[in-house]
């Protein structure tokens, strides 16, 4: 047995679950440049999006996945090592995050900030406020946007 | 803490201490560990005292770490047997019953001076298989190392998989805890310490333990409130509260000598972030981009006043959407006439429904053209006599001609030409009424609609609340990860975050103290010394010889508050 058989099988023993958000369209995609499969980029909340991972197998709840559809991931041996196996009953949420500081024996909070996005289409107001110079008719009708917990808008998503 | 009486506490402060202590062995076919805790057993304990030597006891917090090497503190009795007389020889040993396998052992500490019903259990524990024994040449007496490993160790707690009935939305953590400790640990109230009240109560509709060993499943519903499971020395189920937001459990008081105060050496990484993953109890709407979720078609007619056109977001029914509109990619008044309506409505999340509306004109139209169409067909055309002047003749009447002529009904198309024609005046009115309903025809087609909106579906959040120090790049992050289904809510989840995180943090500044035994004390207290350090005990250890007062030395990290 090689080095990379016994990693890839490491790997795939590993088998550790995750669940990711739906980041882009369905593409097609060759993880060895010979056969194609189904691929899409997925957000697992990590700030880096995964990217190329590929859709296992034949998945039929997949028809209906689209970007912001979460979908549950099993570790493999292909592309990112990641592929969608399907559906989640689970999303990414938020984050809260407490920052806290050690001085000698006391414990101080500092701050607190909340991490992830929301992604949600735009409303009529905002179709007219964030297209580029502004005004409706800069924007289609539907296109989705990252909002933070407080419903701050930070950026469009591309679909 | 353990609660002492006041003539041990009195006698534990009087020097010259008499500490003293007794061994106690149990046959495990004749009581249940259950009875024997709980004071209901019918058997005399056999007192191995007086064979046992270099006893040896410590406690420790389960899966707690203050060594160096990152090893976990355990909890631990251990002595050396030493049997002249062969009576606990495994094959013919009289009282061989008293070691066999899952004997409860237990260990009695207090004062000589106190009565023994005052002193307290400090160790309760079993013998795990046979007991090894070696001859020794010189004498011939049987001598045995026994180890005797803590309740917590047992097979049953650690390996058998259970799976525990479901616990609705509004459940006490504490009831819960006691439930499943009742049912698949078989624990009394008395042998249970835990208070039945954690102060948290379940968020989700089902909560269920499922194919977990019994104690990780303690451990991870304790860990919801910040606790630590362990037993005690009287083999009770307690638990270590890693809150140190809160005064010290003893003050070590004068009569305790200590030896040392020593910072033992930490070498492993100090864990600076704890994210705590929840799901959040309440379902959340989860948006797809906006897209063509079905399309429809028809094809209209006269009679057809009402086309219902049913539109699923997908084959199975089940997928949702919201915001759904009709685009009209071909419609019923795409002809000359506007012959009817057509309308889109959401009946529900799953599907929407077309209408297609014919104009009530176009059938009553239709059949008054058909009906005036066929009268017509009835109506013969009239011929008469005509009357004709010739100049210088007179006048005479000239009678139809078998080929036509003149005649009533009709519409000379020009009288005064020869071989001039006519055209029947119930042929013109049947072309109109012909046109009419071949107009209606030609504006009556197929229709072709598209449904377009939003799909979602809803999903529960997997939410996260994080605990880290400030300033922390993120190559510098030593991370530590708590899954927790019972929790629901980031007011739970921050609290089990920062608290695990003072909890590491007072850990990496392990402290070891030595020091007259204090029977008062117990893993998971806060002990204050006397100029006001205080520490969290993780583990203690001492070795017992008769006559001497032990030295324990304590393990654990420095408390950290606000």
């Amino acid at each position: 047995m090689s080095l990379r058989r016994i990693i890839n099988w490491a790997i795939l023993q590993a088998n550790t679950g995750i669940t990711g958000v739906v980041a882009s369209s369905f593409y097609r995609y060759s993880p060895d440049g010979t056969t194609w499969v189904w691929a899409c980029d997925v957000d697992i909340g990590q700030g880096q999006v995964l990217q190329n991972v590929p859709v296992h197998a034949i998945n039929f709840d997949l028809i209906y996945a689209q970007q912001g559809q979460a979908v549950a991931l099993v570790r493999t041996n292909v592309g990112c090592g990641y592929a969608i196996v399907g559906l989640s009953s689970t999303s990414l949420g938020f984050g809260h995050v407490t920052y806290v500081t050690f001085v000698d024996q006391t414990v101080a909070i500092v701050r607190d900030a909340w991490t992830g996005v929301l992604m949600r289409p735009l409303t009529y107001g905002e179709l007219g406020e964030y297209g580029v110079g502004g005004g409706y008719g800069r924007l289609p009708y539907g296109i989705q946007g990252n909002f933070s917990k407080d419903g701050a808008f930070i950026s469009l998503v591309a679909s | 803490m353990r609660t002492l009486t006041s003539s041990l506490e009195t006698a534990q402060a009087t020097f010259p201490r008499q500490p003293a202590y007794k061994i106690l062995a149990f046959d495990p076919t004749i009581d249940s560990m259950s009875a024997i805790i709980n004071g209901e057993y019918t058997q005399i304990p056999l007192d191995l005292t007086p064979y046992a030597t270099d006893v040896q006891w410590s406690s420790g917090a389960p899966g707690v770490s203050t060594t160096a090497t990152g090893g976990t503190n355990t909890s631990e009795l251990k002595f050396t047997l030493i049997d002249p007389l062969g009576v606990f020889n495994p094959d013919s040993g009289s009282l061989a019953n008293f070691l066999q396998d899952r004997a409860i052992i237990r260990l009695l500490e207090g004062d000589a001076r106190v009565d023994e019903a005052d002193w307290v259990y400090t160790f309760t524990g079993l013998i795990h298989g046979q007991v090894g024994w070696v001859k020794q040449r010189d004498n011939l007496t049987l001598q045995s190392t026994v180890t005797v490993f803590p309740r917590e160790a047992a097979h049953s707690m650690t390996k058998q998989l259970i799976t525990s009935s479901q616990y609705t939305v509004g459940t006490e953590l504490g009831v819960m805890l006691q439930d499943i400790c009742s049912t698949f640990i078989g624990l009394t109230p008395y042998e249970y310490r835990i208070p039945q009240v954690l102060g948290l109560q379940l968020l989700h509709q089902t909560n269920q333990i499922s194919q977990m060993a019994p104690w990780d499943a303690i451990t991870a519903i304790l860990q919801t409130v910040n606790r630590i499971p362990y037993f005690d020395g009287e083999g009770r189920l307690y638990d270590i509260n890693t809150n140190l937001q809160r005064p010290p459990d003893r003050i070590l008081p004068d009569y305790v000598r200590i030896y040392d105060y020593e910072f033992p050496e930490q070498n492993q990484d100090t864990v600076n972030k704890v994210v705590v993953t929840f799901i959040d109890s309440n379902l959340t709407e989860v948006d797809s981009p906006l897209q063509k979720l079905g399309d429809a078609q028809c094809t209209t007619g006269f009679f057809s006043m009402h086309e219902k056109l049913r539109c699923w977001w997908s084959q199975d029914h089940t997928q949702r959407a919201k915001n759904t509109y009709m685009k009209v990619i071909k419609s019923v008044n795409s002809g000359l006439l506007p012959v009817g309506s057509e309308r889109y409505s959401e009946e529900d999340e799953f599907h929407g429904q077309i209408d297609v509306d014919i104009a009530v004109w176009v059938p009553m139209l239709a059949i008054t053209l058909e009906i005036t169409y066929a009268a017509l067909a009835l109506s013969p055309d009239m011929t008469t006599p005509t009357e004709v002047e010739c100049p210088g003749i007179g006048t005479f009447l000239v009678q139809p001609s078998p080929f036509g002529g003149p005649v009533e009904g009709l519409i000379t198309v020009n009288p005064l030409a020869v071989g001039q024609w006519t055209i029947s005046v119930g042929r013109i009115v049947q072309t109109a009424c012909m046109i009419g309903i071949a107009i209606i025809m030609m504006s009556m087609s197929s229709c072709q609609y598209e449904v377009w909106g939003i799909p979602f579906t809803y999903a529960y959040l997997q939410e996260q609340s994080t605990a880290m120090q400030d300033n922390l790049q993120y190559y510098d992050e030593v991370e530590e990860d708590i899954t927790c289904n019972f929790l629901g809510s980031y007011a739970q989840a921050d609290v089990v975050a920062l608290t695990e995180l003072i909890w590491q943090k007072s850990l990496s500044y392990p402290r070891r103290l030595q020091c007259d035994e204090d029977l008062a004390l117990e893993v998971g207290d806060i002990v204050a010394l006397p100029d006001g350090r205080e520490l969290v005990i993780t583990g203690m250890s001492k070795t017992l010889k008769r006559g001497e007062i032990p030295i324990v030395q304590i393990d654990g990290g420095k408390v950290m508050s606000y």
